[in-house]
């Protein structure tokens, strides 16, 4: 199971966006079926986050494997991420400078943070609405 | 979590959903948050943190306080 997570987020990282299950399974050596069955046991174990409805991979954070309103750039390469929080991990996960572009949650209007050596500049809040004991109780919404 | 142009933004948008105030952080602190939480998860022995170790990360980053406790 932690040859298919590094697998998972090695691709994820390589690729800019989430890996097929075919793709995991040849990186990590087994079948697509097996993959499967490990992304339910990493869904499990709050790794991961499956859609309750297809169990298509929806979540490795800080990757989010569907468009969101915030997208982390490095380099030629852009990720989706899952929130705040995780379009800086993706620059944090990576060790490179890189920019957030997102919006304001009040107003829509652009926001861009900017990683350089190390530090983030630009210009806002981050708010978090529930409370870290009951983040995983509904991942979608926090 | 939300990222917001100004407290003005924040206090506007939690008055217009009837949300409560949750915990306010600062870029530098959700970078802090981003760097311990992240930097490490590419390497192959890789774990969740236990609360205990959620917590000190907390701590660290000066989030303290019943929001971010996690039992």
């Amino acid at each position: 199971m932690s040859d298919v997570r590094l697998a998972l987020f090695e691709l994820f990282a390589e690729l800019g966006r989430a890996p097929a299950p075919e793709e995991v399974a040849e990186r990590a050596g087994i079948s697509a079926p097996e993959v499967r069955d490990a992304y339910e046991a990493l869904h499990d174990g709050h790794v991961i986050v499956l859609h309750p409805e297809t169990r298509d991979l929806w979540m490795a954070h800080p990757f989010s494997a569907v468009p969101t309103a915030y997208r982390t750039h490095i380099g030629e390469r852009e990720w989706f991420a899952n929130c705040i929080w995780d379009a800086l991990g993706i620059c944090a996960l990576l060790d490179g400078d890189g920019t957030v572009h997102t919006e304001c949650a009040d107003c829509g209007e652009p926001l861009s943070l900017a990683v350089r050596g190390g530090e983030v500049h630009g210009e806002g809040v981050a708010h978090f609405l529930v409370p870290a004991a009951h983040f995983w109780d509904d991942i979608g919404f926090t | 979590m939300l990222l917001f142009r100004s407290e003005e933004h924040l206090e506007r948008w939690l008055g217009r959903h009837g949300h409560e105030r949750g915990a306010v952080m600062s870029l530098v602190q959700i970078w802090g948050l981003a760097q311990a939480w992240y930097a490490d998860k590419l390497t192959p022995g890789w774990r969740r943190h236990t609360p205990d170790e959620a917590e000190a990360v907390f701590e660290s980053l000066g989030l303290t306080g019943d929001f971010w406790r996690l039992r």
